[in-house]
């Protein structure tokens, strides 16, 4: 009732407190979005983040399948063509104008790859141009999403590539005959001015890479040629804007300085050019060369050429040749495009994707639900009465609910298709940095986990994959054969379920680990914490899990920084995983990773202190037992031990640590649990156990995550079925503290 | 562009409605007010979620004295915070009359102990008291407003800076 009531006056009086609490109300999110963001978008910013980097994803996916497979349909053009179409669409919506303009780029090359898809497995540059496109855009979200004072980068670098390849797409040579056909066709009036006047040499200047303000350059050039030949005439150069337009220097780079002039003799202008700063190189072009470059280029392009040419007498070129060329070219694309937009945009997917809060909102009155449920059923009201049809349809509820708690359990489950398909992307960029032949072989990928655990393993298994792509696989294929192995090595990614637990396991067939050097090393690095001779082969190998340990005194691009295993398995062990390394020299290394199904549910040990109850989990006891008075040492400062099996433990009673009152003061009359983490151990004392129980984990409540609860050694509370909250003993802490 | 445009449209037409409002001194929010030993304070109406007695506080080591500890409102675990305690005042038993209202702000949820809650009362313009300079720092930095109404006045708590007090700090985790 109370509920209704609340939200009739929000109503009535929305604009009254929204105005109130506004400033209040602002989050930190809603202001970072206020700065980058029109007013009033901020909320669509996340949809637009999440359907976006989907879609990036999905692309990726294509470009993967279609260059493994080498070929191209139809189907995956299109496809391609709606994710591009979406992406400019939405960025333009949201205004980000960078991406609209990038995808847009994207978009004009695939049109050309669409009426020619053979195009995209014959030309190799390809991929590449899209990969670092999608790559862009990638990094642009990620920007979008958590740079606070974000700004939008500048793309031009990539837009160049892409006209760029649209245009070596676009004439019917490839390589560089279409790079110099692209350049001459942008060039259009100078290249042309030949034509109209024998007298007149062009040559194409490129001056070094990365020398900076190649159009201050370009127009050094021209003075330095002016001064040192008496009787040249400059007919004419492109761009042509080179004292006003900063831009004109990335033309230059790209296509390089067009200079036309009119000499008695060319070759004391071709000295002067050749020793003026920063030329790299230059090149004559030829009259004839140059009409056949405009008759490759489309005709669209060609006929300004044409017009120019007309009044080729006065040296203005046009100012901006690239966007001209672009702009014809556009508009019968907006046309077609339209169609296959509108016959892929069916919508074939049956998956809809629900914000995780809702979930946990579900989940939690589903807790609810049986909780009342149960409080119903077992009434103390009901006692005594004769109830048989409300005992029949209470159990009907009871297996309602059941199935109810399962369905909203199964939601929360996602594959593992996600994270592993990324990896597909990790060898392949690297097998062409490392020259390494890689084949990634993915299995049980369907295996369903926790969404809060995938989203948390994609770091550490590209981490494990690369460590397998670059320490793990030889160097040379040579090296491989020498070995009886095929040149091509195998990474392979799979994944399993098993009571409770996914096992994930990456695993090569590359050298192994070369136990000698770790055990070199470790000692090196003080690591040792017992003669050399003493270790098992196993425990060596997993000596390169521990912190300060790189076996690779090189550091490289993706692995050998010196962090790396440790923090890997430092963050598999915040999700409550494990890591562990298998490795035969010659033969092959695995790192095996085994996560909880689900971070939300933990098997627990119910113990009462006075009032209190807490839950210990029960993968840490080892026993629990009554122990007799003078089993307990006391130390100098009153500390209670006790000794067990000839190890000594302290004893920690719970009701002091956590200041409750405990009518349980004799050690006889309590009980004792034995508790080992990361080899540590320590009793606990409690008044009794009440048993074994599966409970959901929730964190403490936002409002008190100010102060160190997790440092006092609690993890976090469970709701009980009677309505009363246990909270769960951090181990690690506990001991840590003690 | 036209939704921008739109939008902006729409927030001139809210901020007119709101000033006209002010004008007519039309109610502006409803309080719900309670005891705090002798003294009637208030909460707005649209902070509050709901108010139930007290139920069984689980207690937590590592928190201030007035943060009694924990509850389950509803599979929901939120702290509780004593306001006799808070106050500086001598704690009391908890009797029948004692109440926990349960206040959220920007998505966070704590829940009061007061000695009693009253009921809840309309707000109109007039009844805002001229605060004094001392309204809203040091002791009083709780208060948001003084009601003056026929019966007395009435201390309006400013549920955002008893959430997020000025010596505490908030972690996103």
């Amino acid at each position: 009732m109370r509920r209704f009531l609340r939200y009739d006056i929000k109503v009535t009086l929305y604009i009254t407190a929204r105005a109130a609490l506004q400033p209040a109300m602002c989050g930190k999110a809603m202001e970072i979005f206020m700065a980058k963001v029109e007013p009033g978008m901020e909320a669509m910013v996340d949809v637009y983040i999440f359907e976006t980097t989907a879609l990036l994803e999905q692309l990726d996916e294509i470009l993967l399948r279609t260059e493994k497979a080498n070929e191209f349909t139809e189907e995956d053009i299109n496809e391609i063509f709606r994710i591009m179409h979406t992406v400019k669409g939405s960025s333009a919506m949201m205004g980000f104008e960078n991406l609209q303009v990038l995808a847009h780029k994207g978009e004009d090359m695939f049109f050309i790859i669409r009426e020619n898809p053979e195009k995209m497995t014959d030309v190799g540059f390809v991929y590449d141009l899209v990969f670092q496109m999608s790559d862009l855009f990638k990094a642009e979200i990620d920007m979008i999403q958590n740079d606070d004072n974000y700004e939008p980068t500048d793309f031009s670098d990539m837009l160049a590539k892409l006209e760029k390849g649209a245009k070596m797409l676009k004439g019917e040579l490839d390589g560089i005959i279409a790079e110099e056909s692209a350049a001459a066709a942008a060039a259009e009036a100078p290249a042309a001015v030949p034509a109209a006047d024998p007298d007149c040499t062009t040559v194409r200047v490129f001056f070094e890479d990365g020398c900076k303000m190649e159009n201050i350059r370009a127009f050094m050039l021209i003075n330095n040629v002016k001064e040192s030949v008496d009787d040249v005439e400059i007919v004419g150069y492109v761009p042509d804007d080179i004292e006003s337009n900063q831009d004109s220097a990335n033309t230059i780079i790209d296509n390089g300085f067009l200079l036309s002039f009119r000499a008695p003799d060319p070759k004391t202008v071709f000295s002067a050019i050749e020793n003026s700063l920063n030329v790299q190189s230059y090149e004559v072009i030829e009259a004839n060369a140059e009409q056949k470059a405009a008759e490759t280029a489309p005709a669209e392009e060609a006929a300004p050429v044409k017009q120019q040419t007309a009044e080729a007498g006065e040296p203005a070129a046009p100012s901006a040749p690239a966007p001209a060329a672009a702009k014809p070219a556009e508009k019968p694309k907006s046309e077609q495009k339209a169609a296959p937009a509108a016959s892929s945009g069916g919508g074939k997917q049956s998956l809809i994707s629900v914000n995780l809060q809702k979930l946990d909102q579900l989940h939690d009155i589903v807790g609810e639900i049986i909780t009342t449920e149960s409080m119903v059923i077992s009434n103390p009201e009901l006692e005594g009465l004769r109830l048989e049809s409300f005992t029949k349809s209470a159990r009907e509820l009871r297996k309602l609910t059941a199935d109810l708690q399962d369905t909203v359990m199964s939601i929360r489950m996602v594959p593992l298709t996600g994270p592993f398909q990324k990896m597909n992307r990790i060898v392949r960029d690297m097998k062409v940095k490392l020259n390494k032949d890689v084949e990634l072989v993915i299995e049980g990928d369907t295996t369903e986990v926790d969404k809060s655990i995938v989203d948390n393993l994609n770091d550490p298994l590209m981490h494990l994959v690369r460590n397998c792509m670059d320490h793990g696989i030889e160097d040379t294929a040579e090296e491989r054969t020498a070995h009886g192995k095929p040149a091509k090595g195998t990474i392979k990614l799979s994944a399993m379920s098993s009571s409770g637990e996914v096992i994930i396991t990456i695993s090569d067939d590359g050298r192994g680990i070369d136990t000698e050097k770790v055990i070199a090393k470790a000692e090196r690095n003080g690591l040792l914490v017992k003669p050399a001779s003493e270790y098992s082969e196993r425990e060596i190998q997993n000596m390169i899990l521990l912190p300060g340990f790189s076996t690779n005194d090189v550091v490289t691009e993706y692995s050998g920084r010196g962090v790396g295993m440790d923090v890997v398995k430092s963050n598999l062990s915040k999700m409550g995983g494990t890591l562990t390394v298998e490795s035969k020299k010659g033969v092959g290394t695995s790192f095996i990773i085994k996560i909880p199904l689900t971070l939300a549910i933990v098997d627990g040990m119910e113990i009462m202190v006075g009032d209190a109850e807490f839950t210990v989990p029960i993968s840490v006891i080892k026993e629990s037992f009554i122990v007799k008075r003078d089993q307990i040492l006391n130390d100098t400062k009153r500390g209670e031990m006790i000794m067990i099996r000839g190890v000594c433990y302290p004893m920690l009673r719970l009701n002091e640590k956590f200041g409750l009152y405990s009518e349980v003061s004799d050690i006889e009359d309590g009980i004792v649990l034995l508790i080992e983490s990361e080899n540590r151990g320590i009793c606990l004392f409690a008044d009794k156990l009440i048993g074994e129980q599966q409970v959901v984990v929730k964190p403490f409540p936002k409002y008190l995550s100010q102060y160190d609860i997790k440092g006092q050694g609690l993890s976090g509370c469970t709701i009980m079925g009677d309505g009363s909250i246990s909270l769960i003993i951090d181990v690690n802490n506990l001991i840590g503290t003690h | 562009m036209d939704i921008k445009e739109l939008f902006a449209k729409q927030e001139e037409i809210k901020r007119k409605n709101l000033n006209a409002k002010n004008e007519k001194e039309s109610e502006i929010t409803k309080v719900m007010t309670f005891y705090i030993g002798d003294q009637v304070y208030g909460i707005e109406i649209p902070s509050v979620i709901e108010i139930i007695g007290v139920p069984h506080i689980t207690v937590v080591p590592g928190i201030p004295y007035y943060i009694k500890g924990i509850i389950n409102v509803r599979s929901k675990v939120v702290p509780v915070i004593d306001m006799r305690s808070r106050f500086g005042k001598e704690e009391k038993e908890y009797t029948d009359r004692t109440n926990t209202i349960i206040i959220e702000e920007a998505g966070v949820s704590v829940g009061v102990i007061v000695d009693e809650v009253i009921g809840v009362i309309p707000v109109f313009q007039k009844n805002i008291a001229n605060s004094p300079d001392r309204i809203g720092v040091n002791d009083n930095k709780f208060i948001k407003y003084l009601l003056e109404m026929p019966d007395g006045i009435k201390l309006v708590l400013d549920v955002a800076k008893l959430i997020y007090d000025g010596d505490m700090y908030l972690t996103d985790e």
